[in-house]
């Protein structure tokens, strides 16, 4: 088996470790026996997402944001053709807001890639949060930062997490995140996936079996990734643990 | 009479305060709860250069602090890098008289990224030298842009800007409007490279049209000779530049003539030597007692980073968590070494300042780079030990050679006893004084 994975605007949207993702799905893929090709794609390409099987973007600046919102209209029939197949979709940290409607800058409203209702605004300060969710679709808690200078409070689309501990979308906000087929996307910047590896072991079953279904996954080895994940938890939210 | 009274009552502590203990901002914070205006009252000298940025202010302004003294000045400068608004404050206390004059020929301050739009309009420097603006705290700083911005605010025209010419990124202070600029940098050496090393570059495009930037040569992340590949940006004309650099020797030529010694063979060391000389220079100082200068300072904090045990050389490489750039110039020194090596990679706490615990950053250094060493061991030490363990795991490094331990000492008794080569000990500054200390301990 082989897979396509597509990192986006790597070189613009690059603010905060948001590499780890990909090296992620590449390295623990390959011990699984599936061969991974990572294309690097940016702004003086043209798109086409034919064989890519999975699309990933990360955090940037508000500058490279812009820079790339322009590019990501002009691909605007690339993405949805892909969107449209199935492709997944991993997004994180502020490029979430780059697939609502429209995102505001000093004030200044611009329109976004619109694949789904939500508006993103400006904050008069810069929201920077631990963060403890639940996902429904793991046992385990997620664990996260943001580092963001817009909220979205309106996102109408299917939440990724529950906030349990920290900001969320929005101050006081009770979900975060967006999950729609096979669309994965969320306010946490950095690596997710490393930090996260319940996560990772699901996102991984759900790729590999959405593209060939009978594949047999073995046991995963995220031994490193599980006693970082369970130190964390230990040291920063000892009343979440569970004995 | 409040004026005199803030001045009275914030120079009498400063008196009693260098009786007790250096260092502390209590004086500017005391004065300028009496006066908040106290930062106008002050009558300043005629000279006055700021130093800021991300990385690199102290060493610049204390050395910059010591070529003035010694070529005769009465210097006023904040050794004690107290670089927020009380620390400046201070800093006037001490050296002024009860009437508000500072008694010093020239004010040299280092002054926090953040504070020189707080700071600039009451204490105007007449240079500014801006070392880097790197990723740096961003639970504090948010990124690096919003950082250009709040120094882009504080500079005005009428100031002498010193840039390192080899930063692509400093150059956008200047598209408009005009500034003086004079500019320092490192010509192609044995160690500059030709393919970009690093995946995270804060710049990869011009600043100026957008189009994509290329090198001719790379010394260190976005640092290199530099142009664009659709319009006239590029590396400018470079005042002073290190024409000669000896890391064997630890010496550094600038412009073909000035000979020097630095304190440390990494590049960051060279970097802040080169502004230090530049600035001086650049106001008219005796450029070969500016050399002297710099090898007499630097003589005596030499070797300060290295030590030896059992007949291995272990290096103290000295990083900030949170920033980057920090540890890829560790893994770029590390890189020059062939030998057999045992990595040690730790820190007590990521920050002091706040209760965040990001962990993004470990992903925007390449430690990719040990992957092509000859590495015996990577030992992980401390609270996030399998935070950098995984780390090491995603940057392709055998699972056996790496090591995690929760505390300095059992890393320390396996560090002595079961790996081999010389040890390069990269560690953010709050873990150096507690390694160097274990490791000389008896093995017990």
């Amino acid at each position: 088996m082989k897979l396509i994975i597509t990192h986006l605007y790597y070189d613009l949207l690059n603010l905060y470790g948001e590499s780890g993702n990909v090296k992620a799905l590449k390295t623990i893929l390959e011990e699984q026996g599936i061969e991974v090709i990572v294309e690097f794609k940016t702004i003086t390409d043209d798109f086409d997402f034919d064989q890519t099987n999975l699309i990933y973007m990360g955090a940037g600046t508000e500058e490279n944001q812009k820079i790339v919102l322009k590019h990501m209209l002009k691909q605007k029939e690339a993405f949805i053709k892909a969107k449209e197949k199935g492709t997944f979709f991993l997004i994180t940290g502020n490029a979430i807001e780059l697939f609502g409607s429209s995102l505001t800058q000093e004030r200044k409203k611009t329109k976004a890639l619109n694949f789904f209702n939500y508006t993103s605004t400006e904050e008069p300060f810069r929201i920077v949060d631990e963060a403890l969710f639940k996902c429904n679709l793991i046992n385990d808690y997620i664990l996260g930062f943001q580092n963001q200078n817009r909220v979205i409070k309106n996102n109408k689309q299917n939440p990724l997490f529950e906030v349990v501990k920290g900001t969320g979308s929005y101050p006081h906000s009770k979900v975060e995140g967006i999950k729609e087929g096979n669309f994965y996307g969320s306010y946490l910047i950095g690596p997710l996936l490393v930090r996260n590896p319940s996560f990772l072991k699901y996102l991984i079953e759900q790729l590999v079996h959405y593209y060939n279904p009978d594949y047999q996954l073995k046991e995963f080895s995220l031994e490193l990734e599980m006693n970082a994940y369970q130190t964390f938890l230990d040291n920063y939210y000892k009343e979440y643990v569970v004995k | 009479m409040r004026r005199l009274f803030a001045i009275f009552v914030g120079k009498s502590i400063s008196i009693l305060g260098k009786i007790f203990h250096r260092g502390s901002s209590l004086p500017g914070e005391i004065a300028l709860k009496i006066d908040s205006k106290i930062l106008t009252q002050f009558e300043l000298p005629k000279k006055i250069i700021a130093v800021t940025g991300s990385s690199g202010k102290g060493s610049i302004s204390s050395m910059l602090a010591t070529i003035y003294r010694e070529q005769g000045y009465k210097v006023a400068h904040n050794i004690g890098g107290s670089n927020l608004t009380p620390g400046i404050i201070t800093l006037l206390l001490e050296h002024t008289n009860y009437k508000g004059k500072i008694k010093a020929d020239i004010l040299i301050y280092e002054i926090d990224e953040r504070y020189t739009k707080f700071i600039f309009p009451f204490v105007p420097p007449n240079d500014v030298i801006i070392s880097n603006i790197s990723r740096d705290q961003p639970p504090r700083q948010g990124h690096f842009d919003l950082v250009y911005e709040e120094i882009k605010k504080a500079i005005t025209p009428d100031m002498h800007l010193i840039l390192n010419g080899d930063d692509p990124y400093l150059r956008k202070f200047t598209l408009s409007p005009n500034y003086d600029v004079t500019y320092y940098g490192i010509e192609q050496n044995q160690y500059s490279y030709f393919e970009n090393m690093f995946s995270t570059l804060n710049l990869n495009y011009c600043p100026k049209c957008g189009s994509k930037l290329k090198y001719n040569y790379y010394n260190f992340e976005n640092l290199g000779d530099y142009q664009c590949t659709n319009c006239d940006f590029k590396r400018p004309k470079i005042r002073y530049t290190v024409t000669n650099l000896d890391y064997e020797k630890n010496t550094i030529i600038i412009n073909n003539e000035f000979e020097m010694h630095i304190p440390y063979s990494v590049l960051y060391c060279v970097y802040n030597t080169l502004a230090a000389f530049s600035i001086a220079a650049s106001l008219g100082l005796n450029e070969v007692k500016i050399a002297q200068t710099i090898s007499k300072i630097s003589g005596t904090i030499k070797n300060f980073d290295e030590f030896q045990f059992n007949n291995r050389l272990v290096h103290i490489l000295n990083n900030k968590n949170e920033n980057n750039s920090t540890f890829n110039q560790s893994l770029l020194y590390i890189k020059r070494f062939k030998e057999t090596k045992t990595i040690v990679i730790g820190w007590k706490e990521i920050s002091r300042r706040y209760n965040f615990d990001d962990l993004s950053w470990l992903y925007d250094i390449d430690f990719e780079i040990l992957k092509e060493l000859n590495v015996d061991k990577i030992v992980c030490v401390g609270i996030h030990r399998y935070d950098i363990a995984t780390r090491m795991k995603y940057a392709g490094i055998a699972q056996d050679k790496i090591v995690v331990f929760d505390n300095l000492r059992e890393s320390a008794t396996y560090i002595k006893t079961k790996t081999i080569g010389n040890i390069y000990a990269i560690l953010n500054f709050d873990y150096v004084v507690p390694f160097k200390e274990v490791m000389k301990e008896a093995i017990k």
